[in-house]
């Protein structure tokens, strides 16, 4: 009984190990060997070579929360269209109206983001 | 230390033997990681380069990373006006150590044909240590993935220890080094005297 | 429609334009048409909505800087030689002053035929150096007159963004005037001579 989970709890720490080891690893190597260099230019906020203008913390606004919401009804449609359009001879009616239903869904929000204006590029 | 000679004799046998450097250098040459960085027309034979006829792959050197933070290696592949230098020694600034630069290029070792132009640094080297310089205009593919064999020797031939350990071993050395500023005619400073001595100051006072 | 024939419809529609045609002595005969300053924006956009040119299309903006140049005229003058009066050539040298110079190279796609060039000067190279933008008509002179102004030092005045484009904030100079001065950059030579060789004993007493 308590076999079976010592072999569990062993794989446990052999994979914690394996993903731990490296890191204390290259940590005790760091220390042996390669002082660290930390300087004014090196910590600086990445951006792209230039220096950054105001604060690093910026509020987005929420009309990417729209293009999140467009985003992912396309993405979802095709994930999901591609399965029923190849298993689409064998399947039931019941199956097909549920697939119609989930496309339906799909469309109107797409509507609703066109209602909304989200979509046009001006 | 053992014996070069014993060493091979060994490996003959079928023992492979290796020093904790040797193993260290052999990690790091094969992984060296470029940053997505391309200034002009050498840009387009470095793209070439990593693409399926050349295969910088082979090197270890396909991941171009897009952030300087996880880069090894920085192709300075182009032209640098002085309106990019501040950017460019920016980025070489803000890569981890053990960072290279190659400079590909005529332009980015001396400025090329814009060498007289009011508006192109007269090469890189005057502001960021180079390691590896690429004549051409624009060089070859070959002769990038050269350059890149010659900063992999470089490499394996960095000890770990000792006075002559490179620069990211040793706390001595700096690691960042200074980004002009735009003045009202040129740069300031015009170079950095760490990296871009006057050479020809001890000839010329010798005769 | 020649160039005479644009000159007299533009005087004719514009009533005060002063309309010079500069000739083009080249094998391209590409004549031009210098315009002042008061009536240019009425001229263009005359000459993109309503004459029978239609020209919608602004392709090239081109600085010229002339520098101050002197003109000889031959001139007879009537002079006492030795109690006799006599004809006498005599050359008179004036100076002109220098002046900037843009030129507008138009091109109809409507009616596919083209160009037509026009040029503006300003009244001197130093203080004197307004001009009307022409962007508010044609939009794609936004960049080209932005980068006259860069390199030339040409104030374009009612131009929407004008700020250097090539060389950087807080540079002073105007690289493509003629009488530009770059910055003292002394380069190393491997082999160097006479000046160069003047300067390295120089730099190298410095350093």
């Amino acid at each position: 009984m308590s076999g079976s989970y010592l072999t569990i709890l062993l794989l446990l720490v052999c994979a914690v190990g394996f993903g731990v080891g490296p890191l204390v690893l290259a940590w005790i190597w760091a220390k042996a060997y390669s002082p660290e260099k930390p300087g004014p230019y090196k910590n600086a906020t990445y951006e792209c070579g230039l220096e950054s203008k105001g604060v690093v913390w910026v509020q987005f606004k929420a009309e990417y929360y729209l293009y999140g919401i467009v985003f992912l009804i396309f993405d979802v449609e095709a994930i999901f269209l591609l399965p029923f359009a190849v298993a689409f001879t064998g399947l039931t009616a019941g199956a097909c109206v549920a697939m119609l239903v989930f496309l339906f869904l799909l469309v109107e929000g797409l509507v609703w983001a066109s209602r909304k204006g989200v979509l046009l590029s001006t | 230390m053992i014996d070069e000679q014993l060493k091979i004799e060994l490996s003959r046998q079928g023992i492979f033997t290796t020093t904790l450097e040797e193993l260290y250098n052999w990690g790091r040459k094969n992984s060296v990681w470029p940053l997505t960085f391309g200034l002009a027309c050498c840009a387009i034979e470095m793209i070439a380069t990593t693409m399926a006829r050349y295969d910088l792959a082979r090197f270890g050197a396909e991941v171009f990373r897009p952030s300087p933070r996880q880069a090894d290696l920085m192709i300075v592949s182009g032209t640098v006006t002085k309106k990019m230098a501040p950017q460019v020694v920016r980025l070489y600034n803000q890569m981890p150590e053990p960072k290279y630069v190659i400079a590909m290029g005529a332009c980015a070792i001396s400025g090329g044909p814009f060498k007289q132009g009011y508006n192109v640094l007269k090469g890189i080297d005057r502001y960021v240590p180079v390691d590896v310089h690429i004549p051409g205009c624009p060089p070859r593919p070959e002769a990038l993935i050269h350059a890149f064999m010659t900063l992999q020797k470089k490499i394996d031939g960095q000890h770990l220890s000792g006075a002559d350990r490179p620069r990211h071993l040793n706390e001595a050395l700096p690691s960042e080094f200074v980004v002009p500023e735009y003045g009202a005619h040129d740069l300031e400073p015009r170079s950095n005297d760490l990296v871009w001595p006057l050479p020809m100051s001890k000839a010329v006072t010798q005769g | 429609m020649t160039i005479e024939q644009v000159q007299s419809e533009i005087q004719s529609a514009i009533p005060g334009a002063k309309v010079e045609i500069i000739l083009n002595p080249s094998p391209s005969a590409q004549h031009s048409l210098l315009l002042d300053h008061e009536h240019v924006l009425a001229v263009a956009t005359y000459l993109r909505d309503v004459s029978e040119l239609r020209l919608d299309y602004c392709s090239n903006v081109t600085g010229i800087d002339w520098l101050p140049r002197e003109k000889s005229e031959k001139v007879k003058v009537k002079n006492l030689v030795e109690g006799v009066e006599q004809e006498v050539e005599e050359v008179h040298k004036t100076v002109v002053p220098g002046y900037l110079e843009v030129v507008y190279h138009l091109f109809s796609v409507e009616k596919k035929h083209g160009p037509v060039i026009l040029r503006l000067r300003t009244e001197d190279r130093a203080a004197k150096v307004h001009l009307p933008s022409l962007t508010p008509i044609w939009r794609a002179a936004e960049f080209q007159e932005r980068e006259i102004f860069d390199l030339y030092g040409v104030i374009f005045d009612g131009h929407p963004d004008l700020r250097r484009i090539l060389m950087w904030e807080g540079f002073v100079d105007h690289p493509m005037r003629r009488d530009y001065v770059e910055p003292d950059d002394y380069e190393y030579e491997p082999t160097p001579h006479d000046h160069v060789l003047q300067r390295s004993r120089e730099e190298s007493g410095r350093h």
